[in-house]
């Protein structure tokens, strides 16, 4: 061993040498692998001129197995030029750690055979000078720095934080713009956020009515935004369904009275009477208000103008092929036009307990009609018709042979349909852009079911509900709630895994369907009582008795809730952990159906009346 | 000649480390007309959690022989074979990772983004070397840290700097410090494992800058011993901070010193404190006077810095990978590619975020760095303003001591003092 130590420690002139051959092989080593880097670099193999060359002539005559074998033998060779110089780097790397390794350890031996020879210095610096000498570069130092900083700060400055503020807003501007000609709509954002909208006025005559003209949406603009956008904007400055734009109980509107009077007439802009009787809900575009109406013998369809509430037109719906000679039997409390209408400014759907569907045109022309068979429901059918795209969705579940259906709006022709496993449904779609993809959401008993809005393809089901289900689902945030009296409430985090979150049992609903923000979920009841829970965790934060009941859904506008109990009497409440009124106003007519908003105005349809509020 | 060399290069490399490292796959899949599926992609498993308890047993292990060598055997060729150790073990055995340096973003990030669950070894690794710097010196940066041990390796022919350089170049390591905070803070980056300078050493996949970077800095360090810890290691500025009190720190001489000045240039480091008589004491008036300038001064300094800090936020931010995405779609620049959309924005298109949310996203990330370039700017200002500060103090001194903050407690300068701890005896 000390033979050992002696030998390392002695031998100074061989350690050296091995010193100095060891840094000339690292160096040339290294100079190596620098050099192959830049050659690696240089050649792209996949990219070589020649190779693209004869691809080119290939795509000529491409029957060419001549050429086509050349160029695979070409294409291989390159390959394996570019591994081989790789293999050659990491190789060089190993070769150079060693002689790096071999440097090091002769230079420490060399170091540690020399005695420490230390050497008193002759210089004495002041410490005063030396102070005074790092003070100045220190400060030297401090400013060049602030210097360059703010030179570069100021030559460089954009206003980044304002220019994406600003581009946030244009990009929803221009998004908007592509599919609105009439309406410019301030989106703050999607989900449980209000937008504001400003919509200018119509004018003229029907034939010029701008509401009634197609929307353009302009190609550059759809290049700009490949991302998928529900609800349309357009569809937010109206209120095309029942619930509202893609039935999720949210009017993005603003400026909607929060008092009125029907028994003295204040803030009541008009009040008409409706031919026939419905449990459906106004739908309004552009300067018309739409409703149904139907018994055992007629269907009809009715517009009304939004600002004078004149009956406009009414469509009768029969003579229609297919159609049973006598309507089946409903219950007195679902009728015969319990479905809600839709509309997409260009033509409005109806669809009533027969199963009869009718497409009409904004002047009342009849533009297709089908039937669909007649559903087989006990109480009658129910579920209000939805627009996606260029296509009417109908939740056709009854017992026979349930399923989802997409009519093509123009032609009233299939274009997909999917069958559902379920039982009779009461409730309504509700259509979602939930990440980039838009899904219809439907509940029955038992389950709460997704389908791709444009293929009608299933995407997840979640078994969690059971008995006659009436309510529609809400959605925030990613989350579905779904609900039915004698069952439960439940949560649903959306997915190609739906994961159940949390489900409450205390208060459910048999008719009215919630509505939710990303914080709160609120929930009417038909026998008054009104409950809001964290949306997250299911916790109930509030609950609220009225004397009445509620059959009408809960809308929110902004940041209120607007919800008509039974006796027409609003109740306004603030979307908030707590209960906090913000009116109520009573209509002194019964109201089962849900109200409309558009345009500053509420849109209520009470027993026998249409009344439009506002001031 | 060599110093200016040595000075050169070392500023190059500091300069270099602003630069990013690019990394992309070269090749796309082929795609085969056979019907030849591609292997999906693997990706490695998480390392062993038993080997993490191991590592955090083998750092409490090696710290407490380091400290033991350097405190109580005052070995500087223990320390040394230490330091082989601890490349060979920290350094490419666990390919440099989690280390004590990078490991304070680990922290950062966990007290300012409650969803990151942090390591417990990162935490250890963050939380053990400043315990024992706070009682022993800085025994982790001799023969502990992998980066700090390899250079050490290489300071084969160490020589002096001028101090105004050592000073002026010393508060790089706290501009460091602050920039990784903040960039761990706001989620952006962990930039001191992205500049990491050795670990592609380490792990035998160092790109070409990290392998120019990394060979610069091992080149010059053997001038100038330990440029990475000394000027730019962000952790050993901590270190720095946290040894001033220790307690049990390494001296040069194991009884008295007498004042033979041999360890006087055996420091690499510059880390001995010579004696300051008392002849070199300015009149009290004029330092009392200086003394009180530059504690006043030091919130006006700390004002600029703020100031300068939150002007110079927009470019911090822009080093944010979605501040960049939000630029480049907004200036439709698409990364300066020509031929093909950029991948980043086919993975932005394919996530299903609209621009506006992006846009919102970013325009708040923003936000975070304007708040973050005051306190940025504010904390440089305070450690130019202590720097001042702390050069007008007279500190009387008879002997020859390690400067606490800076000594690197690698026990090379016990080796020059004659003093040996049996004359104590032998005169008592």
């Amino acid at each position: 061993m000390k033979k050992i130590k002696e030998l390392l420690t002695t031998n100074t002139q061989l350690w050296k040498g091995i010193a100095i051959v060891a840094a000339i092989f690292s160096f040339i080593i290294c100079f190596l692998i620098i050099a192959n880097y830049f050659q690696i670099n240089r050649l792209d193999p996949v990219n070589t001129e020649l190779i693209n060359t004869l691809v080119e002539r290939l795509s000529q005559n491409p029957n060419d197995e001549a050429l086509r074998l050349e160029i695979r033998e070409l294409d291989l060779l390159v390959r394996k030029a570019y591994f081989t110089n790789q293999w050659q780097i990491r190789t060089g790397g190993y070769l150079l750690l060693i002689g790096v390794i071999l440097f090091v350890i002769s230079y420490q031996l060399i170091n540690s055979a020399k005695k420490i020879s230390p050497e008193v210095g002759e210089k004495d610096e002041n410490n005063l000078f030396l102070q005074k000498t790092a003070r100045k570069w220190v400060s030297i130092g401090g400013v060049s720095l602030v210097s360059i900083a703010l030179v570069f700060a100021f030559l460089t400055h954009n206003r980044l934080g304002e220019t994406f503020v600003e581009a946030a807003i244009n990009e929803n501007v221009v998004t908007d713009e592509s599919s609105a000609d009439e309406a410019a709509t301030e989106e703050i954002s999607s989900g449980s956020q209000v937008a504001e909208t400003v919509q200018t006025e119509p004018v003229g005559t029907e034939a010029s009515e701008p509401e009634e003209t197609a929307p353009v949406e302009k190609p550059e603009q759809v290049a700009i935004s490949s991302i998928v956008k529900y609800p349309t904007a357009e569809m937010k400055a109206n209120f095309p369904s029942f619930r509202g734009p893609g039935g999720n109980g949210i009017a993005f509107q603003k400026n909607i009275p929060t008092s009125w009077d029907g028994a003295s007439g204040q803030n009541i802009l008009w009040k008409s009477s409706i031919p026939l009787h419905g449990y459906n809900s106004p739908v309004v575009w552009g300067n018309k208000v739409f409703l149904s109406g139907a018994n055992a013998a007629l269907r009809q369809v009715y517009c009304f103008d939004k600002n004078t509430g004149e009956l406009i037109w009414t469509a009768n719906v029969d003579n229609v092929p297919g159609s049973p000679a006598s309507a089946p039997e409903v219950t007195n409390d679902t009728g015969h036009s319990a479905p809600t209408v839709t509309t997409d400014g260009k033509s409005v759907f109806a669809i009533f307990s027969t199963g009869d569907v009718i497409a009409l045109d904004m002047k009342g022309n009849r533009v297709w009609v089908k039937n669909l068979g007649v559903p087989q429901n006990h109480y009658g059918y129910s579920s209000s018709l939805y627009i996606y795209d260029d296509k009417l969705i109908i939740q056709y579940d009854h017992r026979s042979a349930s399923k989802i259906i997409a009519l093509s709006t123009q032609s009233g022709d299939e274009v997909w349909s999917t069958e559902r496993k379920g039982k009779i449904s009461w409730a309504s779609p509700v259509i979602v852009q939930h990440n980039n993809r838009v899904e219809i959401l439907l509940v029955t008993d038992p389950f709460v079911a997704s389908y791709d809005a444009k293929t009608g393809e299933e995407l997840w089901r979640l078994d969690c509900l059971y008995g006659e289900v009436g309510p529609s689902v809400a959605y925030a945030d990613g989350i579905v709630f779904a609900t039915n009296e004698y069952a439960s409430l439940v949560a649903i985090k959306m997915g190609d895994q739906p994961e159940k979150i949390w489900e409450q049992y205390d208060y459910l609903s048999d008719v009215p369907s919630p509505v939710a923000t990303d914080k709160y979920l609120f929930l009417a009841t038909s026998y008054g009582v009104v409950v809001c829970h964290d949306a997250k965790t299911g916790t109930l934060l509030w609950e609220k008795e009225f004397d009445n009941g509620f059959y009408s859904s809960p809308i929110m506008v902004e940041d209120k809730i607007y919800l008509i109990d039974r006796e027409g009497i609003t109740h306004i409440f603030k979307v908030d952990k707590e209960f906090v009124s913000l009116g109520e106003a009573a209509l002194g007519e019964r109201v089962v159906s849900t109200p409309a908003f558009a345009d500053g105005r509420i849109f209520i349809r009470a027993d026998k009346n249409l009344y439009c509020i506002g001031k | 000649m060599k110093k200016k060399i040595a000075t050169i290069l070392l500023l190059a490399i500091i300069s270099l480390q602003v630069y990013n490292i690019y990394a992309i796959q070269r090749f796309p899949k082929p795609e085969f007309e056979s019907g030849h599926t591609q292997p999906p992609t693997v990706t490695p498993d998480p390392r062993a959690q038993a080997l993490d308890i191991l590592d955090t047993f083998v750092l409490v292990a090696a710290l407490s022989v380091v400290t033991w060598l350097v405190i109580k055997k005052r070995s500087r060729k223990g320390v040394f074979w230490m330091s082989v150790f601890a490349v060979l073990y920290f350094g490419f055995f666990r390919e440099g990772c989690i280390c004590s340096v990078g490991s304070l973003q680990n922290i950062t990030l966990a007290l300012f983004n409650p969803e990151y669950s942090i390591p417990l070894t990162a935490i250890a690794f963050f939380i053990l070397p400043i315990v024992y710097t706070l009682f022993f010196g800085r025994t982790f940066c001799a023969g502990v840290c992998p980066l700090g041990t390899l250079q050490d390796i290489f300071a084969l022919k160490p020589m002096s700097i001028k101090t105004w350089l050592e000073k002026v170049l010393g508060i790089i390591p706290f501009i460091y410090l602050g920039l990784a905070i903040l960039y761990a803070a706001t989620s952006t980056d962990f930039i001191i494992c992205r500049y990491d300078p050795f670990v592609g050493f380490f792990r035998f996949d160092a790109t070409f800058m990290m392998f120019s970077i990394g060979g610069v800095l091992l080149l010059t360090g053997i001038f100038i011993a330990r440029p990475y810890c000394r000027f730019l290691c962000p952790y050993g500025a901590l270190l720095n901070l946290v040894s001033r009190f220790s307690k049990k720190h390494i001296t040069i001489t194991p009884t008295e010193c007498i004042q033979c000045r041999l360890c006087e240039d055996s420091c690499p480091f510059e880390a001995i404190d010579k004696p300051v008589l008392l002849k070199e004491k300015e009149e009290r008036p004029i330092a009392v006077r200086r003394f009180l300038m530059y504690t006043i001064i030091i919130p006006v300094l700390i004002l600029i810095g703020g100031y300068t800090g939150s002007q110079f936020h927009e470019n911090l931010a822009s080093v944010n990978t979605k501040v960049r995405l939000a630029n480049e779609l907004l200036n439709e620049t698409n990364y300066g590619e020509t031929e093909q959309e950029a991948f980043e924005i086919t993975a932005f298109k394919a996530a299903g975020q609209s621009k506006e949310e992006l846009y919102n996203e970013v325009a708040a990330i923003i936000k975070k760095f304007y708040i973050g370039g005051w306190i940025l700017g504010g904390f440089i200002g305070l450690v130019f303003g202590l720097t001042l500060v702390s050069l007008t103090i007279f500190k009387y001194r008879e002997d020859y001591t390690p400067n606490k903050g800076t000594c690197l407690s690698c026990a090379r300068c016990v080796d020059y003092c004659p003093v040996l701890p049996e004359v104590k005896t032998e005169l008592q």
